[in-house]
């Protein structure tokens, strides 16, 4: 039994008594297994807009990350502030997790891209400060 | 041959001689390196690594004196780098790079000595300084080891083992690394989570057949699925953040083997001091279950 079909399996056995909510195979894929490096999370430059967030039709291929990517461009301020955690990017081309959800859109396949905007944009709806978001995240993915 | 001919034959070799890589050599002690992550900590040891050579007998002989401060390689003095503060055989290591030292002795303990002056050539052992790190390391005796070699040669979640090997002497180094987490919990702290969680259907119906279970022992937090995961079994609840929690599997020695964060989490809601639910959540955040308290 390998460990990566263990652990899909335990998800899985888990989520399948919650009609709708099962985990779709190979959801827990290797992007979880990368490198990673704790922060320091970046400053949120000055007038930071959503403008460059991958749009609806530029997700033609992956419909569902839409509402996601749409939830990051609400609240670029934030999402600029936040470290990304896959260990696949680096400065000066990237400058924050908001910049995994422009360009070339690397939130599109990775996964913990996608987890650290979603934690992001769940906690700002909780009505929690940037620091407190950070925070989480650390707790999650650092 | 004609002149012509020459000129094409220089021009060939002066290519060839250009093409060659400046520092390509073929030494006796080849340069090598080990490194090692153990839960974020990352040790690596430098070093140039000599052959036995046909020689049966090193140590104790003009290779190897008995009594001589030694580094454990060739050439350049043998380097060990750490990027967080670590502790060797219970001694306490802070992060840095060092030159390595063994004092060879014919009977008993050797000694190791990390010499914060970390360029040093073999032919120039340090001095003894209250700069050093030293403490004593036991040589056992092994099968023959032709190339001296570094290795780690066990993993644990709070270390491993560096292992020296040359000649018919072994040396296990024990490394203990910094947790990253913290896998213990008072009783006071567990108490509020511990109990039955049934998990609910999508219209937040409890299914009782399918049960999360929460228990305080041995100074640790632990959850176990009903029916039984053959590979998780009772795993470590470890908290990574208030009410939030990774877990961690363990081997069949009863020691944590590797945490699964953040690919599954934890996160449990109280009311009044007590949880009453929990999201189970993946790496993308996404809810896979939701359990509540049993009464």
């Amino acid at each position: 039994m390998t460990q990566r079909f263990s652990r899909r399996h335990f998800l899985g056995a888990c989520s399948a008594v919650v009609v709708g909510l099962a985990i779709p195979a190979g959801r827990l894929s290797a992007s979880a297994r990368r490198a990673r490096r704790a922060g320091p999370h970046p400053t949120p430059r000055p007038g930071i807009t959503g403008e460059k967030v991958l749009s609806k039709e530029q997700l033609k291929s992956k419909p569902k990350l839409i509402p996601l990517f749409d939830s990051v461009r609400e609240i670029p301020e934030v999402v600029d502030g936040i470290y990304c955690n896959c260990g696949c990017t680096s400065p000066p081309e990237f400058y924050s997790l908001l910049s995994c959800y422009e360009g070339k859109g690397m939130a599109r396949d990775c996964g913990i891209c996608q987890g650290q905007g979603r934690l992001a944009v769940r906690l700002h709806k909780e009505g929690k400060t940037l620091e407190e978001i950070r925070a989480a995240i650390d707790a999650k993915f650092g | 041959m004609t002149a012509r001919t020459y000129a094409v034959g220089s021009l060939v070799l002066l290519a060839l001689a250009v093409a060659a890589p400046a520092r390509a050599q073929i030494r006796a002690s080849e340069i090598g390196t080990m490194s090692q992550v153990i839960d974020g900590t990352k040790l690596t040891m430098e070093y140039s690594r000599p052959r036995s050579r046909g020689r049966d007998t090193l140590f104790g002989t003009p290779a190897v004196r008995w009594g001589e401060v030694w580094t454990p390689g060739a050439n350049n003095a043998t380097t060990f780098g750490v990027n967080k503060d670590v502790k060797l055989n219970g001694h306490a290591v802070p992060k840095g790079t060092y030159s390595v030292w063994f004092v060879v002795q014919r009977d008993g303990d050797w000694t190791m000595v990390l010499d914060p002056k970390v360029k040093r050539y073999h032919m120039d052992p340090p001095d003894s300084s209250g700069a050093q790190i030293r403490f004593p390391i036991t040589p056992h005796p092994a099968p023959f080891t032709e190339l001296l070699t570094f290795s780690v040669s066990a993993i644990r979640a709070n270390g491993g083992t560096l292992l020296f090997e040359w000649e018919r002497v072994r040396i296990p180094i024990e490394v203990e690394v910094q947790p990253s987490l913290v896998m213990t919990m008072s009783a006071a702290d567990a108490a509020p989570y511990v109990g039955r969680y049934a998990y609910v259907d999508s219209s937040a119906k409890p299914i009782r057949t399918s049960v999360f279970t929460v228990t305080h022992e041995n100074g640790t937090l632990k959850g176990e699925q009903t029916p039984a995961d053959p590979y998780f079994r009772k795993f470590a609840l470890i908290r990574i953040a208030p009410d939030w929690f990774a877990p961690g599997v363990y081997d069949r020695s009863g020691q944590i083997y590797e945490v699964y964060r953040p690919e599954i989490t934890y996160e449990f809601t109280r009311k009044n001091g007590k949880a009453i639910s929990l999201l189970l959540r993946d790496d993308t955040d996404e809810v896979s279950a939701t359990a509540t308290r049993m009464p």
